[in-house]
């Protein structure tokens, strides 16, 4: 990417679950955050919160701030919960991608950072399973 | 921002993935504004998004729907997977059965059923695809209805009757039909 030495590039982490979705835009080193937006913070209803209209929300105002720090395009991180959860992400992860792009900041590189365990912990449940 | 992303797939599904005289590959490239580049004797797949693609999300799309045919889908029901909502998820089966050969084997045919029935059943309550091949179990569909045929799945792999599974996807059927008619009520 050397193209662009007057072009700020920032990082948009994107968590997605089934509960509620959550953006962190960061700069390009990921230490200074720009900006936070979650599903939680647009809508009203908890059941809405991993909702792709949430999502969508909560990703154009974090494209309102990004735009007004001077950053014209993000590399973004996909992460579902991972490690004993789901590993595909949330209805949320796509809509958000969709929204940022729609805003006008650029996209680059799409990246999944799902946690994946090299055999961690076991999966909740005990031995007899869940019992309702 | 054109990136190259790399994939690996079953050497015996890169035929399916080319298809006859190319189309299969022409009508993904085409439809997610990609250029697919794949080495027929390794497996290994690029895929390099070209310069005018207009959706950020194509490579990731295509990255899916060539997965999806590595794990033994036909290239129609992969091709589901342009849609937003459609979601692909592979399940290992090393995870719940361990690596006994035997297992493997015998879980794969609990989880297709006699004549494919278990499969099909799964299909008209879930309207989710599923495809059994070698060590893994995939499974296409809508994000909700996806997690609902994941866990018969599951329930199957850890010992579950046939017969409680298919109660249970009855009984998740009626709970996904209700909650879409309230929420078509509670919205507009």
């Amino acid at each position: 990417m050397a193209e662009k030495e007057k072009e700020k590039w920032g990082i948009a982490n994107v968590y997605s679950s089934f509960n509620n979705t959550i953006i962190t835009v960061t700069d390009i080193t990921g230490a200074e955050t720009i900006s936070q937006w979650s599903g939680g913070k647009v809508v009203r209803a908890d059941r809405q919160e991993s909702s792709p209209f949430a999502a969508m929300e909560a990703a154009s105002r974090a494209a309102d701030d990004v735009k007004e720090k001077g950053i014209v395009g993000l590399h973004i991180k996909v992460r579902a919960p991972g490690g004993n959860g789901p590993r595909t992400p949330g209805p949320g992860a796509q809509a958000t991608i969709r929204a940022l792009a729609r805003a006008g900041i650029r996209i680059g590189k799409i990246e999944d950072v799902t946690p994946i365990p090299h055999d961690g912990t076991g999966r909740p449940g005990g031995k007899r399973g869940r019992r309702v | 921002m054109p990136t190259t992303e790399y994939l690996k797939i079953p050497r015996d599904r890169v035929g399916v993935l080319i298809g006859k005289n190319g189309e299969v590959k022409q009508h993904i490239e085409k439809l997610t504004q990609t250029y697919l580049d794949i080495d027929s004797e390794a497996g290994t797949v690029s895929i390099n998004p070209l310069e005018e693609m207009e959706d950020p999300l194509s490579p990731w799309k295509t990255r899916s729907i060539v997965k999806a045919i590595g794990r033994g889908f036909n290239p129609e029901v992969a091709l589901r997977l342009i849609d937003d909502d459609v979601a692909l998820d592979v399940i290992k089966l090393t995870e719940y059965v361990g690596k006994s050969k035997k297992a493997i084997a015998r879980q794969k045919g609990r989880i297709i059923g006699r004549d494919g029935i278990t499969r099909q059943i799964i299909h008209e309550m879930t309207g989710v695809d599923m495809s059994v091949y070698g060590k893994t179990v995939s499974l296409i569909g809508e994000l909700e209805k996806l997690m609902v045929a994941k866990e018969a799945v599951e329930m199957i792999l850890n010992g579950a009757r046939h017969k409680s599974v298919y109660g249970f996807l009855e009984k998740k059927k009626h709970d996904l039909k209700l909650k879409e008619l309230q929420e078509t009520f509670h919205i507009k």
